[in-house]
């Protein structure tokens, strides 16, 4: 067996490249999916500063439509889900009291599969344009762009979407078998129950996307006929294996933050989560209720009345499991000491955003009602209100509240303030006029507007909102790197916390818990503080330490498969053959080499229990 | 004790695929990814059905299906199946060489079954069934091929196995992927089940 | 890990092995017995259509359930889900299940409306 000393220390870049520990991982989601964050910002902004004005010529046609698509891809695919995927890797092992996940080296393997399609995707605006299609990438609309740009769509999403896969297993098999003793599933911190139920979405809905990527790409690059009705195609092919998948994507996005909410919330109300198992029930059945409703995104199709009221009903239906976690909320800040962190701040300024999305929401869920709305800016104006109003903030959020965890360091409160303000205040202003825009019937996805509508007034103010939300983020950035040039912080636990991720000390040690801890109840570190103790009582002696190594395999790995889309957009089988041969060595090399990871000694685990270190 | 040592009658666990955490987390990931696959091959199956009768001019399922060629090539899959339930019963005896046998038997039918698929789609595309000739003709290829596919990767991962593990006998870190092998031939038999009743037998009757 | 089947006793031991010979006895019986069903209803299958004798709409539903009845055979006996430890399994591929369920229905029910 491979000892210590066999095991290779690689420092700098080469460790970023090869690390498999989830807490580096985790900062690398972090810092991707923040830079595809502020690409997708910007595209936004941009959109904006055409519709400032009516009549405007800045960004038209073609450019217009490829910001469109990119920005709503980019948010969606490229910035919020690994940014999910961040917070997931860095705190949802240490929550369960983990040494590590479940499959380390298949994360290393997710992560740079989500970058390099990342990267392909956006390479496409030097490479002959970006996808014009938007994010939904219908047919027939889809197949017949000339371009490449869709092709880059399709490649893109495909590779990142692998790695997104991988993660959502690895984070279910994580939950179910890392456990530490006593960490019952009841008594699992929400945002764990959160990013599972989350998992569980992904591993069934993502195999759709998959699919429907590899018709898309078929049809396009080797003539196939899913969705030509010339050759007996059909168009709502697509659009049902988009939304099959679509639909459980929001809640992907949605639940995680509700998790975050529900931390913070119970953490600066120095108060127990209200209806703990209400919640944990919610969240289930609002990820179960989320693959039955996918064909109100459908209603103007034509499927008819039963099917559009069968849809409608079910869509009414998730109203009432997140009316609960709603009102549980609120519960949990009656009576409770609150402190009005910034983190705090952005999760009470998520809960009236995300209800006022949700309200939206029930109105679009009626068919008749919908036939008004659809395509209008009322329904963009809804889904930001979930997205950003809800998703954004919530990740905001964790980000404040997770900060000094993940980064050692405490982000400055005054300027997470002036973030807060700046962002909320521009969100509102932005996507509030939205409403009104759509109910007078401005649609979404057009370029400019003519003057004399009406709707001068309410797209300049929401141009200023974008511009805010714009400030909101660039003071974050500033806030970030002030932190970087300051000291580490000196206290493990900033904010009183009740879960496990508090319970090490900073920075967190490699090996995550020297002891593996025992859990006694819910908010396992609040029972040990009540109970007088103030740290987790060990489950386990002191002991030898296995590790994984790490591996530079993931990275070539995933950086064949991007060579290979590339030979696959431009119909060059030589580069799709190298790129997939590529892959195909590096998964043979990975099954032929053999990789028992290492162990840390007793002795060094001891040492650094004595300088404070674990 | 060391994963990859080589197990004795004495020490052998009642599991060997899921006797160490990394076998447990293995055994429960794969299935959680055949979850996922059913899923991906719903799609296909579902694609395929909403487009079967759009053949335009091309011939009809009905038309060109040979069901007795079929019908083999399901036996040499089911018999496949069989054959790597026995090596996996050999696992669990910490019998090695009849393992590599029995897994070697469901190499050679599962080089069978693609050997005739291949024919098949040969003889298809002469009767004029391409990928492009109309919807049913992509649907079909795209949903069979797949299957392929995953026959095509499921012998050259149980090739790779066995090579790499040939003369090392069972221990704790092989077991784990030989039993996962095992269920990921059954899974692309359970598929062939469906393609056999919903593709084949199917399109007989139209 | 699996030490702990050195430390038990040895007549504990021999009558553990035996049990255990016989329960892979008693297995390997159950893999057979289902072989030959699965070949069984893939062969009744097969003539419902092949003989051409019994109508489209009721061989269509005939043969389906056969497909599933012999899907449970794989899922399991072969794949041993009806062993225990197999929640999480049975759960994983239920749901996946479901999921299908909907998705087939909706491609095949909800693309050519009129």
């Amino acid at each position: 067996m491979a000892t210590h000393e066999s095991h290779k220390k690689r420092s700098g870049l080469m460790d970023w490249l090869t690390t498999v520990d989830h807490k580096k991982i985790g900062i690398l989601y972090l810092l991707a999916g923040g830079f595809f964050f502020l690409i997708g910002g910007l595209e936004a902004i941009l959109m904006r500063i055409q519709l400032m004005e009516p009549d405007s010529k800045i960004f038209t046609g073609e450019l217009y439509n490829q910001l469109l698509t990119m920005h709503g891809t980019t948010m969606i695919f490229l910035a919020a889900m690994p940014i999910i995927f961040g917070f997931m890797n860095a705190i949802l092992p240490l929550q369960i009291g983990a040494r590590d996940v479940a499959f380390p080296f298949v994360n290393a393997v997710g992560f740079w599969l989500f970058f390099f399609g990342g990267l392909l995707l956006n390479l496409s605006w030097f490479l002959g344009g970006a996808p014009e299609a938007g994010w939904t990438a219908y047919a027939p609309l889809s197949t017949v762009a000339e371009d490449t740009g869709v092709d880059f769509y399709v490649l893109g999403l495909q590779i990142a979407g692998a790695g997104t896969l991988a993660g959502g297993i690895n984070f279910l098999v994580t939950v179910i078998n890392m456990r530490a003793p006593g960490m019952t599933f009841m008594r699992m911190p929400l945002f764990t129950w959160a990013s599972f139920v989350t998992s569980g979405l992904i591993l069934f809905a993502f195999p759709a996307l998959t699919v429907g990527i590899f018709l898309l790409m078929f049809e396009r690059i080797f003539d196939a006929n899913f969705f030509n009705a010339d050759m007996g195609g059909n168009v709502l092919i697509w659009e049902h294996i988009f939304w099959i998948f679509g639909h459980p994507e929001v809640y992907i996005l949605i639940l995680p933050a509700f998790g975050i909410i529900s931390e913070i919330v119970s953490t600066f109300s120095s108060k127990r989560l209200f209806g703990y198992s209400a919640m944990v029930f919610a969240t289930v059945l609002i990820g179960f209720l989320g693959f039955m409703v996918w064909v109100h995104h459908m209603f103007t199709v034509g499927l008819g009345p039963v099917a559009n009221s069968i849809f409608a009903v079910a869509t009414m239906a998730i109203a009432i499991p997140t009316g609960v976690k709603i009102f549980n909320w609120i519960f949990t800040m009656w009576g409770g000491q609150i402190r009005f962190t910034t983190a705090m701040l952005f999760a009470v300024g998520f809960i009236p955003t995300f209800v006022m999305g949700g309200v939206t929401g029930v109105m679009l869920s009626v068919p008749a009602a919908d036939y008004q709305y659809h395509d209008s800016y009322f329904v963009v104006a809804h889904f930001h209100y979930v997205i950003v109003g809800g998703l954004i903030l919530g990740l905001f959020a964790g980000l404040y509240y997770w900060y000094p965890r993940m980064f050692n360091r405490v982000l400055n409160e005054t300027l997470g303030k002036w973030n807060f303000w700046l962002f909320f205040i521009g969100f509102h202003l932005t996507f509030f006029p939205q409403h009104w825009l759509g109910l007078m019937g401005m649609p979404r996805r057009v370029y400019t507007y003519m003057s004399g509508q009406d709707l001068d007034g309410a797209n300049f103010v929401s141009t200023i909102g974008a511009i805010l939300m714009g400030a909101g983020t660039i003071v974050l950035l500033i806030n970030i790197v002030i932190s970087a040039s300051s000291k580490y912080a000196t206290t493990k636990d900033p904010w009183d916390g009740r879960t496990l991720e508090w319970a090490m000390p900073v920075p967190t040690p490699e090996y995550n818990f020297a002891q593996t801890p025992l859990v006694r109840g819910l908010d396992a570190l609040y029972v040990e503080k009540t109970a007088g103790n103030g740290e987790m009582t060990p489950a386990e002696p002191v002991g030898e330490i296995h590790m994984p190594n790490g591996s530079i395999l993931p990275f070539i790995l995933s950086f064949g498969l991007f060579i290979a889309g590339f030979g696959f957009i431009y119909a060059n089988w030589t580069v799709v053959i190298v790129g997939l041969g590529v892959v195909l060595v590096t998964m043979f090399l990975r099954s032929v080499i053999d990789d028992h990871g290492y162990h840390i000694h007793k002795e060094e685990v001891e040492a650094d229990i004595k300088g404070g270190r674990a | 004790m060391n994963a990859g040592e080589r197990l004795t009658d004495a020490n052998f666990p009642a599991h060997p695929e899921k006797a160490t955490l990394e076998g447990k987390n293995k055994f429960l990931g794969f299935w959680l990814f055949l979850g996922g696959e059913t899923v991906l091959f719903a799609t296909l199956f579902g694609t395929y059905l909403g487009l079967r009768n759009m053949h335009l001019d091309g011939p009809s399922g009905e038309e060109l299906f040979s069901l007795p060629l079929v019908f083999l090539a399901t036996m040499l899959l089911l018999t496949s199946s069989l054959t790597s339930v026995y090596a996996v019963l050999s696992l669990k005896q910490n019998k090695v060489r009849s393992l590599q046998g029995w897994f070697i038997v469901t190499l050679l039918l599962g080089l069978g079954f693609l050997g005739l698929e291949i024919y098949e789609f040969i003889h298809y595309v002469h009767e004029g069934h391409t990928f492009t000739s109309s919807a049913f003709g992509s649907a079909f290829y795209t949903l069979v091929g797949f299957h392929g596919g995953h026959v095509l990767f499921g012998i050259l991962w149980i090739s790779t196995l066995l090579a790499r593990n040939w003369n090392r006998g069972i221990t704790l870190a092989n077991a784990p992927k030989y039993y996962l092998f095992a269920l990921y031939w059954h899974f692309v038999d359970v598929v062939w089940v469906f393609i056999f009743t919903v593709v084949y037998l199917m399109g007989k009757v139209g | 890990m699996a030490d702990h089947h050195k430390t038990t006793e040895p007549t504990v031991h021999r009558h553990e092995e035996i049990q255990r010979k016989l329960a892979l006895k008693e297995e390997r019986k159950h893999h057979n017995v289902s072989f030959v069903m699965m070949i069984l209803l893939t062969i009744v299958a097969f003539f419902a259509i092949w003989s051409d004798k019994i109508s489209d709409s009721f061989a269509v539903i005939f043969i389906l359930t056969l497909a599933v009845v012999q899907v449970f055979f794989q899922l399991y006996i072969w794949m041993h889900l009806s062993h225990k430890g197999h929640d999480f399994p049975i759960w994983g591929m239920a749901s996946g299940v479901l999921v299908a369920a909907i998705t087939v229905a909706s491609l095949m029910g909800m693309i050519w409306t009129s």
